[in-house]
């Protein structure tokens, strides 16, 4: 057990004598297995006492020690070190070096009023309760949420403690208004405080979509979310038929390949795809039949229901579900897929499906496709949250996109507005947002913009200048630039 | 963090005479027998409080109670609720839950380093803020609740917090405190990665069924305490393994397995999520493979002399919780830490509550004992030594001449080393740093308490083993009571035989 050399850069800043944070290298000694704590403990021994950073428990359960490692928010108790890491401090307001001002945020959250009489929650309540009560208020969710940077929201643990509160039969007070003035709309469901939050609490699903579930039974749902979930229950779609012919219409029914057969898919369109962003469907269609998948288009298929579970309108969603499971199941098909993240996340976490679901990038993946040519672009690529954080898929993607461009720079990943209900019932924090990711574009410098996500891709193009671009439509350009130099 | 459970008799099966029996048993009778009767008997009250607050506790639909409850160590019967691994988180989110909804002044980022008298009553504190500079808080009276101390050993699962500054305030203010000897090992600390060796590895993990085992694949309890085995209490299972390690049946690491294996899955993930939750950052899946465990510096049974209202021996000067000594004797049984913090937390705020207010012209001008407190803090700044230094040594010092085996000859040589280390003082490179050079000195001073006490009591028993004693006395019949320690003195008490009948 030999101890090894270890250099990191911290964070440090003091607000009374600095004008801004500025980063400083130390190099020290650790033991094998380190955390991030234990390299801040010997910076602090061994080179500078004046290091400020919180700490107390050492065993990931009282949540003081949050920090950045490499941009990432982790617990430095149980996070390992590791050599050539960035230490930063939580985004939140700074006290001084790491240490930030927690009582903002915790000094606001939730009690629940009791009347004072000994009831216990039953087995069933207790289980549902648990799942929101292992917060130890690190904050990592709210240092990470997109919707606190541009709208007034208490945040991810807050709306958990609410729903912690609204689940608990001892408290009979009715906070749902409360909650919706606290931005209960504000979350666009990007799920990024579930992936930092050292707990695995899940705030979006379990708590906020949840707790708009509530709200819609108060009749709290805001307007325009009303409408999209009435529009669904008419035509079975949550986006008004276009001009032109949808997707659907421009298509049959099965789409036979140019060569062999490799698999057969069943391709669920998504609402967007079907009808706001046809050309784009009809790309991924073209790249299919190059690559012999062969494409089955059922008909009947409807809305996923994913509009209408993340603002909390669930009461047609089992009709919606029975109807989609039915008409795939009967489709004869391999697997079934989608180019829609959204469609992509609900139909493999809502559902319980009797067939396999695949991302069109997965699809790819799986049945390799044919070399396009290099088009003479360079992109970023931004991650749409349902397929990074709902599907777990970013490498394929990023693959596919570096098969077809010159470069592909990268940006930090933050959710573009478009999910949640937002872009329909907040659009100005939507609009935000979408400005706050035109900048990142803006400052990569690439030529083109590419996603794979019918929301980010029509949200971003309303909030940028740079061409926005569907992974597939790349991949086929890359094909006809192709086929023209041959 | 308190992971285990909470004792409270809560069926018609179990009694609290049984409670009683146990404590008193697992604290080798060194327990002050009406501290123990207040715990047992209050202790299912405090805990429907905090059910009324908004508590969750893992329920059980066939107990009568509804609550479940798990069998722990050295009790008849299974009477620790939890919930999960994570009991006393599931305590604190409660009351923070309860001091949120109440308008209660809370002062954040301040550390207290002394208590203001006013001859010999306690009537406020001088604190730190994070820059350094000084503050005074006055009151009518003061309630200590900073918790134990037991970060003098080098290995320990308390938080950092835990370097027993209450402890030493009220020493520094006059106030007497007992049996500082007693300081329980928990059987079953992580001992990799070294930098988070002691980590508590709760005692729940047995009382689900986990077994202690030797590099033989031996379960070694059962030739210690054939009949409880691994549930036998904490300081004869804590000697067990540390026997087992030093007759070299430990693993190469310096520990002996802890094995849930044989558990279902969803017990381990349901019943013990945060174990499993640890061991997997560290690659050890519990699910599959035994974890590596050695006793660790857990709990100071000894502390501030209290009553049975939580008085300490100053006026104005209440206490509870783990700075407190007579509730637990010579040895604490699991899950009666957090009903002893709940039962006596109440009695000693209520008490504080009833105190006499002192009249504002009454009211002490702290300007001489703020002028000696800066005098002491001054020369902080012109320290010679590292207060990491420093707390290393008493660490070092502690864990090799103070830990779960003791002798008088080691005992004495820790006495010495930790009077020289008087001559060295933690050195504060800004005001910043002085709150962590009290403490340095507060842990040095608490861990001569430790010693000298243990010196002081020339017998073993419960958690304090001191090899170089032979005694023809159980602890039951042992002609000694607490040690007390007020100032420079220690002293221990003699009890006659008609005494411990009463």
């Amino acid at each position: 057990m030999t101890q090894k050399m270890m250099t990191a850069t911290v964070c440090r800043y003091n607000p009374k004598t600095d004008k801004k944070p500025h980063l400083e290298e130390y190099s020290v000694t650790v033991n094998p297995g380190a955390r991030v704590l234990d390299f801040l403990h010997r910076v602090h021994d061994t080179i500078d006492p004046t290091l400020s950073y919180r700490y107390c428990c050492a065993a990931g359960q009282c949540g003081s020690c949050g920090v950045k490692v490499n941009g990432e928010p982790v617990l430095a108790c149980m996070a390992e070190a590791e050599d050539g890491m960035v230490i930063e401090p939580l985004n939140l307001p700074i006290v001084q070096d790491l240490t930030t001002d927690l009582a903002l945020y915790l000094d606001v959250m939730a009690s629940p009023k009791t009347s004072g009489d000994c009831v216990v929650p039953d087995a069933e309540t207790t289980e549902k309760i648990k799942e929101l009560r292992t917060c130890i208020e690190c904050l990592a969710c709210v240092s990470e949420c997109p919707a606190i940077l541009v709208a007034d929201f208490a945040g991810p643990t807050a709306m958990r403690q609410e729903m912690r509160i609204a689940l608990d039969p001892r408290d009979t007070t009715n906070r749902i208004p409360d909650d919706v003035a606290a931005g209960l709309f504000t979350c666009t469901s990007c799920q990024r405080c579930l992936d930092v939050c050292p707990k695995n609490i899940a705030m979006p699903g379990k708590a906020i979509e949840k707790l708009r579930e509530l709200a819609d039974r108060q009749g709290l749902t805001l307007k325009t979310h009303q409408n999209v979930a009435a529009l669904v229950q008419a035509t079975g779609r949550s986006v008004t038929h276009p001009d032109r012919k949808s997707f659907m219409e421009s298509v049959p029914e099965v789409i036979e390949p140019e060569g062999e057969v490799k698999a057969t898919g069943g391709f669920f369109t998504g609402c967007m795809y079907d009808f706001r962003l046809p050309d784009t469907a009809l790309d991924m269609i073209e790249v299919m039949k190059r690559n012999g998948i062969r494409v089955i288009v059922p008909q009947d298929q409807v809305c996923c229901g994913s509009p209408l579970i993340r603002t909390g309108q669930t009461s047609c969603l089992p009709a919606l579900k029975e109807q989609n499971i039915r008409v795939f199941a009967d489709a004869g098909v391999d697997f079934v897929f989608t180019m829609c993240a959204g469609c992509g996340s609900t139909l493999k976490n809502d559902y319980d499906t009797p067939f396999e679901v695949l991302d069109i990038n997965e699809v790819l993946e799986r049945y390799g496709y044919e070399e396009p040519a290099k088009l003479d672009v360079t992109a970023t690529y931004h991650d749409p949250c349902h397929l990074l954080r709902g599907q777990g898929i970013s490498e394929e993607p990023r693959k596919h996109l570096r098969s077809v461009v010159k470069e592909l720079i990268e940006m930090p990943n933050l959710c573009c507005g478009a999910g949640g209900g937002v872009k329909s019932g907040l659009p100005d924090e939507a609009a935000a947002l979408g400005a706050l990711r035109d900048i990142e574009i803006k400052k990569t410098g690439a030529d083109i913009v590419v996603s794979s996500c019918p929301f980010c891709e029509f949200h971003i193009a309303s909030a940028t200048d740079v061409p926005v671009k569907n992974i597939t439509t790349m991949l086929l350009e890359g094909y006809r630039k192709k086929d023209q130099i041959q | 963090m308190a992971e285990g459970g909470y004792n409270a008799v809560m069926n018609s099966q179990d009694c609290t005479e049984d409670h009683f029996t146990d404590t008193m048993r697992g604290g080798a009778f060194l327990n002050n027998p009406n501290l123990v009767r207040v715990l047992v008997d209050e202790a299912p009250e405090r805990f429907k409080d905090l059910i009324s607050w908004g508590a969750v506790f893992d329920t059980a639909e066939t107990s009568e109670c509804l609550v479940a409850q798990r069998p722990f160590g050295g009790q008849c019967f299974s009477r620790t609720c939890y919930a999960g691994d994570r009991t006393g988180h599931e305590m604190m989110a409660t009351l923070v839950e309860k001091v949120r909804a109440l308008d209660i002044l809370q002062i954040q980022d301040r550390t207290a380093i002394d208590l203001l008298l006013d001859g010999d009553r306690v009537c406020g504190i001088i604190t730190l803020d994070r820059e350094g500079n000084l503050g005074v808080i006055r009151a009518d009276a003061v309630v200590l609740a900073s918790g134990g101390g037991t970060q003098v050993f080098d290995i320990s699962t308390n938080c950092a917090a835990a370097t027993g500054d209450g402890h030493v305030m009220a020493w520094h203010a006059g106030a007497e405190l007992i049996d500082m000897e007693m300081v329980q090992f928990h059987p079953t600390g992580a001992i990799t990665p070294k930098d988070t060796r002691g980590r508590l590895i709760t005692e729940a993990v047995r009382g689900e069924g986990g077994v202690l085992k030797n590099t033989s694949g031996e379960r070694f309890m059962d030739r210690y305490d054939p009949v409880r085995k691994e549930l036998s209490t904490r300081d004869v299972v804590a000697r067990s393994i540390q026997t087992e390690i030093l007759n070299g049946n430990g693993t190469e690491n310096g520990g002996v397995h802890l094995d849930v294996s044989h558990l279902p899955d969803e017990v381990i993930e349901k019943r013990l999520p945060i174990m499993l939750e640890q061991f997997l950052i560290y690659g050890v899946d519990i699910r599959k493979e035994p974890m590596e465990v050695a006793p660790t510096a857990h709990h100071i049974m000894g502390g501030l002399a209290i009553s049975s209202q939580g008085a300490t021996t100053l006026p104005g000067l209440f206490a509870c919780g783990e700075i407190t000594g007579g509730v637990h004797g010579a040895n604490r049984l699991g899950g009666n830490s957090l009903a002893d913090t709940q039962v006596f937390g109440k009695r000693a705020g209520e008490s504080a509550g009833k105190t006499q207010e002192i009249p504002v012209k009454n009211r002490l001008d702290p300007k001489d004992q703020v002028k000696k407190t800066q005098k002491r803090l001054a020369a902080y700044l012109a320290g010679d030594t590292s207060p990491s230094e420093y707390k290393q040594l008493i660490k070092d010092v502690m864990w090799e001449k103070c830990g779960v085996f003791r002798n008088g000859a080691d005992l004495r040589e820790a006495l010495t080393l930790l009077t020289d280390l008087q001559q060295c003082r933690p050195h504060a490179l800004t005001p910043a740093n002085l709150a962590e050079c009290c403490s340095a000195e507060n842990m040095r001073r608490l861990a001569w308490m430790m010693v000298l006490s243990a010196l002081t009591r020339p017998e073993s028993r419960g958690a304090h083993v001191r090899t170089d004693i032979s005694q023809d006395w159980t602890a039951e019949s042992s002609p000694y009571g607490h040690t007390h320690i007020l100032g420079e003195e220690c002293r221990i008490e003699a009890v006659t035989n008609a005494e411990k009948r009463s």
